[in-house]
């Protein structure tokens, strides 16, 4: 049984890029913004996370930098399609492999260098709890932060004014406009944070998972994370237990393989793809609920008419 | 004084052709000053990026077989794009479409049929077909998302190729690494330029150059799934099955980039392999679209995007440039496309506001 | 261009007879500079595959300064690419190219059949041609080595082992590790997982943490980065570096490794090459001096005797006397492979595909 809170940790631990990434992407998406470049801005945010880190030596200057490059790139994005009208799913793809080819050409000094000091500064609680305290104390505090996030995306879109607006604004960008929201300055506010927690996922990633850099280290995740907002039918906690969920069958399968269970490891490294589309199909059936659920405007641009 | 965009009441013509021209010119800008802040002569770099590779006949009998299979696949996706089907998943479809390829090139059965390499072409294709149906299904049936299950198989498809060359098709007498055997002489396409590369799958893509012209332009099925991407609604109401559109539009990706995969294994690499290729469904998108979708467009933006390649690789012999200058341009290429795109659809209107009579320019 | 060229000044100068041609020939060959080509998969790092290649060949160029020069192309993936690029270099007057694993052998092979006066050399390659030679580097001796220190530092007899993908280059990195371990603690077991990739770092660290959790206490492996001995030194484990040396970035808690050194790879091709007496061979080499590979300076916490056992095995292996792959050796599933007296060949070695008693986990039966 002892084997529970490794797991547990393992899994805490691979869901967190995944949480940043689409809990980011489901704000964008609620104002009516579709962005495919997920992978894209989280490979741009693990490489400038990790040569800041390695420069200064500041785990979260690594990862406001990060932020603010993968804002950046979200701004590309942006100033396409909302500003110049582009095809959504055409830029979202073009920015996937910008960002994969930028990441490589500022990366190209680094690949393979290591972080020493992956700081794992879990928390260490003064009174002794049998179970959590232990577990408190192997996660790293961006795990904390993931939750943070979680509390903040859900108060933001349910509680606050702002995230009425903005949900407004993917609901019916038209009425938004017409009541006086500045709809394409909403949008723009929305991709630019899907950017920033992009980046801040592939951070995690590269100063605090791997801790090194490789060309293509998200290896995906950014892909999973947008079928992650999708199956949690654009609801912040449904994407924590996806995340979760997707990172758990992860390391389950590596706990399986070691401990001697013999199959066909390309099938067990198959798992979380197939799971995913299971999922995926579970889901959207409910061809009612994803209407309920999606944005109404998602993916069209929107011209306000002069 | 302000820049405003305003949409015109016609797709500009002109700007159609114009704006791919646009793009490249504005990639070229860029890597100009790329190269320039890189500290390598601007001009040399270009020589070497866009000329070198193409100064021999070997040299272009490189570029066209590079080309070969962005636009066959470009050709497929783009049927699908027209209608909004997004198939992300040509990567996967290619490989299986290779696997099935290689199932009749290893399959003692087939071995001495004067139709092997025709099996091999139609089992790619249905390979292809077989991998995309499975998006299409998920969509018409259950309404999941088509981007997202053609890219998970995407994934699903790469670790199957790995494992059949780990295991049951690994080469026995090839000091179990992982590598099929290698494909018989019947089983590969016959070369079409001595001592180059250039071999038969590129009358495939000529094929399908001409096929997909035909359906795309020409034909009524063709019109339906364009009608059914510019406007769901009024499809609708003109009885064309938007269920029908899903499956052609992913099925005819998928065939494309099976055959692809059939060009690729039994063609330059004549065996299978754990990756059978460098990204090609990936880097088709971006054909397709610089293509504007439409198959003449899509010869050229092929050939552009196989320089690319060529040319990053020439780069680097000959100039010691990063090997990641390549992938830069091809998605800086397509950003600007996108850019550029919008004096497609809209006018530039500088407005000078004032009291007295608005002066303004259109483009 | 140049080769060209020197084959029409050997066809015309040998109409004028050979005697007076002989040593005009021989100079032909002998190179004023000597142009080389290197392909690699991936990029070049600080650590790992292609950085102990890329010391490989600037050693090369250190040996014979001024008289070498090396084209360097990186990060070509794929196989149908390294066949054009090492066409586009043998063209471009390269003498003598490069690959530098073993997925190049194929590519390498095609082109080094057009271009019969270019020579060739590939990294892991298993065939060769009159013009295409290979270098492979015998590191089940060097794992053998870390395997007898790992047997000896493990507390909890299980070691673990992070597989990219069952190649025979890793199992038998695998079976000399386990062999090395048993047979100085003869209770050691190593669980194995695998991790299907080269290139995700994270899926490094959770297979450590899985291994890790599951009672390894010595961890070991094939992906080429330093990851898995961060993540084994952040749980309290000890890690075998592989590859190249990662001692910078795991301070404490590396024992030693078994890594590449393909210098005298690079230094005698290129010597046989200016010298004009350049011939296919296939070196396989492991331990000991013009070797492919070596050990890790040991860490200072094994105790001395441990060490000391460890030196006089390298020595025994470097004078044969101690055969790695010595008989009776039995596979996990008892079949025996190798009969007492006996020892493995070359070529069985090379195409390995079974792991032996001791070794738990997946793996691919063809």
């Amino acid at each position: 049984m002892d084997m529970i809170m490794p797991v547990v940790v393992a899994t805490l631990g691979a869901g967190t890029p995944l949480i940043f990434a689409a809990l980011g992407e489901l704000v964008a998406e609620k104002s009516g913004v579709l962005n495919l470049g997920v992978e894209g801005m989280m490979l741009v945010g693990a490489i400038v996370a990790f040569i800041t880190m390695l420069g200064t030596g500041q785990l979260w200057l690594g990862v406001a930098a990060a932020g603010v490059a993968g804002a950046l790139m979200a701004l590309l994005f942006a100033f396409a399609t909302l500003t110049l009208q582009a095809n959504q799913v055409a830029a979202g793809l073009a920015l996937a492999i910008f960002g994969a080819g930028v990441s490589a050409f500022i990366g190209k000094g680094y690949v393979g260098v290591t972080l020493q000091n992956a700081a794992n500064g879990g928390i260490s609680l003064p009174i002794d709890i049998p179970l959590l305290g232990p577990l408190l104390h192997s996660l790293h505090p961006l795990v904390y932060a993931s939750w943070l996030l979680f509390a903040g995306v859900t108060w933001f879109l349910t509680r606050s004014r702002a995230g009425l607006v903005l949900r407004a604004v993917g609901e019916s960008p038209a009425s938004a406009h017409a009541v006086g929201y500045p709809v394409i300055r909403i949008r723009y506010f929305a991709t630019l944070f899907g950017g920033a927690m992009a980046g801040v996922g592939g951070a995690y990633l590269s100063l605090v998972y791997a801790p090194l850099w490789l060309e293509g280290m998200v290896a995906g995740r950014g892909w999973i994370a947008l079928a992650l907002v999708v199956f949690a039918t654009w609801r912040p906690a449904r994407v924590m237990l996806g995340a979760y969920l997707f990172g758990g069958i992860t390391i389950v399968q590596y706990f399986a393989q070691s401990a001697g269970i013999a199959f066909a490891t390309q099938f067990m490294s198959m798992l979380p793809y197939l799971a995913t589309i299971v999922v995926l199909v579970v889901i959207s059936r409910d061809v009612a609920m994803i209407r309920r659920n999606a944005p109404v405007s998602l993916g069209k641009p929107f011209h306000p008419s002069v | 004084m302000q820049l405003r965009l305003e949409p015109r009441a016609l797709q500009s013509r002109a700007m159609r052709y114009a704006s791919p021209v646009i793009a490249a010119a504005l990639t070229l800008v860029m890597g100009f000053i790329l190269f320039a802040a890189l500290g390598k002569n601007p001009l040399a770099a270009f020589h070497a990026f866009f000329i070198a590779p193409i100064n021999s006949i070997n040299g272009v009998a490189e570029l066209f077989l590079k080309a070969s299979p962005l636009v066959l696949i470009a050709i497929g996706l783009a049927v699908g794009f027209r209608s909004n089907i997004w198939n992300i998943g040509a990567e996967g479809q290619l490989t299986v479409g290779a696997i099935a390829a290689g199932w009749v090139a290893l399959n003692p059965a087939f071995a001495d049929s004067p139709l092997l390499l025709a099996g091999m072409i139609v089992a790619g294709a249905v390979g292809g077909m077989a991998w995309a149906a499975v998006p299409a299904f998920l969509r018409t049936r259950f309404n999941a998302n088509e981007i997202l299950v053609s890219l998970m198989l995407t994934y699903v498809a790469q670790l199957l190729v790995n494992y059949l060359v780990f295991g049951p098709w690994r080469d026995p007498q090839g000091f179990n690494t992982p590598q099929s055997p290698l494909f018989a002489d019947a089983a590969l396409f016959p070369i079409l330029i001595e001592n180059t590369r250039l071999n038969a799958s590129v009358l495939l893509t000529l094929v399908a150059v001409a096929v997909g012209w035909v359906f795309l332009n020409k034909s009524f099925l063709g019109y339906k799934t364009r009608v059914v991407g510019l406007s769901s609604a009024a499809a609708r109401y003109a009885g064309f099955s938007e269920k029908r559109t899903v499956w052609i539009g992913m099925l005819a990706g998928g065939a494309a980039a099976g055959l692809a995969g059939v060009g690729e294994v039994a063609g330059p690499l004549g065996q299978l392999f754990p990756t059978i290729s460098p990204g090609y469904g990936f880097t088709a998108i971006i054909v397709a679209f610089v293509g504007r979708l439409d198959p003449v467009g899509i010869v050229f933006a092929g050939l552009l995007m196989s320089l690319l390649y060529l040319g990053g690789d020439s780069a680097q012999i000959s100039m010691g440039l990063p090997a990641a200058a390549a992938s830069l341009f091809q998605g800086a290429l397509l950003f600007f496309l996108l850019g550029a795109d919008v004096l497609v659809n809209y006018r530039v209107r500088v407005i000078r506001a004032g009291p007295v009579a608005r002066r303004s320019f259109s483009a | 261009m140049r080769i060209v060229n020197r084959r029409d000044f050997l066809k015309s100068a040998s109409s004028l007879g050979i005697a007076a041609i002989g040593a005009r020939a021989v100079d032909a060959f002998a190179q004023d500079v000597l142009n080389v080509g290197v392909v690699h998969q991936f990029p070049i790092g600080e650590v790992g595959w292609e950085t102990q290649h890329a010391l490989g060949y600037k050693a090369m160029e250190a040996a014979f300064p001024g008289k070498v020069k090396v084209t360097v192309v990186a990060d070509v993936q794929q196989a149908q690419d390294s066949e054009r690029v090492f066409r586009e270099l043998a063209s471009q007057g390269n003498k003598l190219i490069f690959g530098t694993t073993f997925s190049h052998m194929a590519p390498m092979l095609k082109v080094a059949r057009t271009a019969p006066n270019t020579y060739f050399d590939c990294c892991a390659s298993v065939t060769t041609l009159k013009n295409m030679g290979a270098f492979e580097a015998r590191n089940y001796e060097a794992s053998y080595i870390a395997g007898v220190i790992a047997g000896r530092m493990t507390r909890s007899n299980i070691l673990g082992w992070v597989g990219a993908f069952p190649i025979p280059q890793t199992v038998w990195r695998m079976n000399g590790f386990m062999i090395g371990a048993r047979s100085v603690n003869p209770k050691a077991v190593c669980n194995v997982i695998w991790i299907n990739t080269w290139n995700d770092p994270a899926k490094e660290k959770d297979a450590v943490g899985a291994l890790i959790s599951q009672g390894a206490d010595v961890l070991a492996g094939s992906p080429n980065t330093p990851v898995q001995g961060v993540a084994a030194e952040e749980r309290g484990a000890w890690s075998i570096a592989n590859c190249s040396d990662f001692s910078k970035f795991v301070p404490k808690k590396q024992l030693t490794g078994d890594i590449f050194d393909w210098r005298s790879a690079y230094v005698d091709s290129a010597r046989d090459a200016l010298a004009g007496k350049w011939k296919a061979q296939d070196r396989f080499r492991g331990l000991g001096e013009g070797g492919f590979c070596a050990m890790v300076p040991y860490n200072a916490a094994i105790p001395a005797e441990v060490v000391a056992d460890a030196r006089q095995r390298e020595k025994d292996i470097v004078s044969g006397k101690l055969k790695v792959f010595a008989g009776p050796l039995k596979d996990r599933d008892g079949k025996q492979h190798v009969a007492a007296g006996a020892s493995l060949s070359d070529k069985e070695i090379r195409s390995i595909n079974w792991l032996v008693a001791g070794i738990n986990g997946p793996f691919p039966k063809s």
